[in-house]
């Protein structure tokens, strides 16, 4: 193949019909005695393709799952609901029962606690920046999406305003982020901070402020340093990052509504407000996919999210405390992780992610898929 | 088009046959990594034949290179542990190449003149004891000084590193309710405050937090103008962080350095010594024989001699501590342990 193939390039005379050309090329590869059709080829490389693509997919799941099992032998299900993640041994003397250290031979006896993993804060975290990230860009996005279908291609912005959304979309992760550190996050801080002088007494807005923490034997209440490295700020990046796709997907959705359907709750005197809730209410499941995609993403988002959230393994209810999303977690401990255990149970976090990832794009295409089914049916 | 290719592939060829040079790779820690790479370049000047990469993968992806025996060399901050030694499969040797110490960054608006800290203080405040600046202990060694009465913000590593891994070994030394309940490791679980990744995430939330304090590198606080505090040695005296206290901490540990040059010097004696460092290692098997080219070997022995001695000019002025002149002793005698098809390495020259 290597040696014909540059003979063959300057054989064809210029431009000559498409069927002759088919001709000759089929007779030279018979002149040589190439019986095989580019046709057999053809099918037989885009068989194996399509085959490769599934072939990863499942070697991934393969290989995670492989690396997982100590983690998931050591922990079992626990892991999914033990919030202490602690990768260094500790050493501490042996207490009895009544509390007191255990004395033998007059010497303190030590006793090596091992390392500690639960994924249940880094799952907290990673779901709720993930929903906060769709309360902002939900509504934004649909109303986007809606005045791109409806108002933008009597004005003619359509094009550019479309292109526009979807370059946002091709913005490395990482420049959100650099835009998150240095933009963001000083500008919620002083929010937060103004937040925090002429709300912190309101009686029921206590919990946004402070946080309980075991110092020793004693549980102490703490106020939550205002940083505008929080839930919150993780959670606005990922709106912003998740934005595009939505209003892309969205688009597509809404303009593939019939336009029967819209005329017609039009001679049924609807207002233009009433029409537009017509067309979402229309195409509600296929909007719902997009969101989906919308959150598939956002879970899996990582590097803009690692440097704005706060990076701690915790549970706290307010939006402005520091907290630590699955691929934070991964990008933050994944390259010094150096005892196994630690290694299998970032792996299995990973794993997690992946399935969680899986399932709701898998939804999101059941949903838009089976929409545009519908649609294309009902024309 | 053909002769084209062919043309290509004989120059591409030509080339590779042509450079009979000697390559040796390394990866691993990432604290040492500007001074490797000025070495590198160093050194190279003189030896044009000898190609050295080093790339700052990570302490942990380090040790695994050289346990694999994908590496030649690896660098470390923290030395192999037990369980990592008998992975290794045969006698490793630490050669260390220049110290390093960590430092409590603040932020305190407003405050002139320098903060002084003692290692159990800085326990407390990590523990969550201690809350706010004007509290009694801080007040007290602080004499004739008004801090203010905002809470405390400790900051502190997300990622696993060297520099945590110095940090609360310290203060394992310093505080046994610390000891207890955090504990020390590249990674451990902190009761309080907020984390950043990296000596830059720890440095943007101490330097964006009124009332914080982080522990970073100090080539990094310096690098950035970061004020840091006076640290109480085990004599009692306080010491800034400067490349002389630290290497006066190497040179206090010297005497422990009998059988591996892997030791400890945080917490080391001596009026002069800064208490929280550590020296950062270079790590190959005792026996070179698994660099399968005794050209490699000589190379790797001759680079790692030239950095513990002549190298070791440079280490100052990037900030690093030099190593003493007794552990460079040791270090030579190490080196020259380093064997290659059964005879040193440094005799054969």
């Amino acid at each position: 193949m290597p040696a014909t193939a540059p003979a063959q390039i300057e054989l064809p005379p210029p431009a000559p019909p498409q069927s002759r050309r088919r001709r000759e090329w089929s007779s030279i590869m018979q002149d040589r005695g190439l019986r095989l059709s580019s046709d057999t080829v053809l099918s037989w490389l885009t068989r194996g393709s399509s085959l490769a693509i599934l072939g990863m997919l499942v070697t991934l799941l393969v290989v995670l799952t492989i690396a997982a099992v100590p983690s998931m032998k050591a922990y079992g299900l626990s892991f999914l609901t033990s919030s202490e993640w602690r990768p260094n041994e500790l050493e501490q003397p042996r207490r009895g029962p009544d509390g007191k250290v255990v004395m033998e031979d007059g010497e303190l006896v030590i006793e090596t606690l091992p390392p500690q993993f639960g994924a249940l804060p880094v799952i907290y975290g990673t779901a709720v920046s993930s929903a906060l990230a769709l309360l902002f860009a939900v509504p934004l996005s649909l109303g986007a999406a809606l005045f791109l279908v409806r108002i933008a291609p009597r004005i003619k912005v359509s094009a550019p305003v479309s292109f526009l959304i979807e370059f946002l979309a091709a913005i490395p992760s990482i420049a959100y982020g650099i835009w998150g550190l240095f933009v963001l996050v000083p500008f919620l801080q002083g929010v937060e901070m103004s937040l925090h002088q002429s709300l912190a007494h309101v009686p029921g807005l206590h919990w946004m402020f402070y946080s309980t923490l075991q110092v020793g034997t004693s549980t102490v209440e703490r106020p939550i340093a205002m940083t505008g490295r929080d839930m919150l700020c993780g959670g606005l990046i990922l709106g912003i990052m998740v934005l595009p796709i939505i209003t892309a997907v969205s688009r597509d959705v809404l303009s593939a509504v019939p336009r029967a359907q819209i005329e017609g709750t039009q001679a049924l005197g609807a207002t233009w407000w009433q029409s537009s809730w017509e067309m979402l209410r229309y195409s509600r499941s296929g909007l719902f996919g997009a969101i989906m995609l919308g959150l598939a993403r956002a879970s899996g988002e990582t590097m803009a999210v690692t440097m704005v959230i706060g990076n701690n393994n915790q549970i706290v209810l307010s939006p402005f405390a520091p907290a630590q999303t699955m691929s934070s977690l991964l990008a933050n401990e994944f390259a010094e992780a150096s005892s196994e255990l630690h290694r299998s149970a970032l792996v299995q976090v990973a794993l997690i992610l992946l399935l969680m990832s899986l399932a709701f794009n898998v939804a999101a295409r059941w949903l838009v898929v089976g929409k545009e089914a519908r649609t294309a049916a009902a024309h | 088009m053909v002769r084209w290719f062919m043309s290509l592939a004989a120059v591409v060829l030509g080339a590779s046959v042509a450079s009979a040079e000697v390559r040796l790779q390394g990866a691993g820690a990432t604290f040492p990594n500007p001074i490797y790479q000025r070495w590198v370049t160093e050194y190279q000047k003189s030896h044009p034949d000898v190609k050295i990469d080093y790339q700052s993968i990570g302490s942990g992806g380090g040790i695994k290179g050289i346990t694999e025996k994908t590496i030649d060399f690896a660098g470390s901050d923290a030395p192999m542990s037990k369980k990592e030694l008998d992975a290794a499969g045969a006698p490793v040797v630490h050669i260390p190449t220049v110290a390093g110490s960590v430092v409590l960054a603040y932020n305190l608006p407003g405050f002139k003149g320098e903060l002084k800290l003692t290692g159990p203080i800085v326990a407390d405040i990590y523990l969550g004891k201690i809350t706010r600046w004007n509290d009694a202990a801080i007040a007290a060694i602080n004499p004739g000084v008004r801090l203010p009465a905002s809470a405390i913000t400790p900051a502190w590593r997300t990622d696993g590193s060297g520099t945590t891994f110095v940090f609360t070994n310290y203060l394992a030394t310093q505080s046994d309710q610390y000891k207890e309940t955090v504990g020390a490791g590249k990674q451990v679980k902190w009761p309080v405050g907020q984390g950043g990744k990296g000596n830059e995430g720890v440095t943007a939330v101490v330097q964006g937090t009124p009332g914080a304090i982080g522990y970073i590198e100090v080539n990094y606080a310096n690098a950035n103008k970061i004020p840091h505090a006076l640290m109480q040695n085990k004599d009692g005296k306080y010491v800034k962080a400067t490349p002389e206290s630290v290497a006066a901490a190497g040179a206090g540990a010297v005497q422990q350095m009998d059988k591996s040059l892997a030791v400890d010097i945080w917490n080391q004696p001596g009026a002069d010594s800064y208490p929280i460092a550590a020296f950062t290692y270079i790590i190959v098997y005792k026996d070179l024989g698994y660099l399968k080219d005794g050209a490699k070997a000589k190379a790797l022995v001759d680079f790692l001699g030239w950095a513990t001695t002549t190298g070791q000019s440079l280490a100052s002025e990037m900030d690093y501590a030099p190593l003493a002149a007794p552990v460079q002793a040791k270090v030579k005698e190490a080196i020259g342990g380093l064997i290659w098809d059964g005879k040193p390495v440094l005799a054969a020259n």
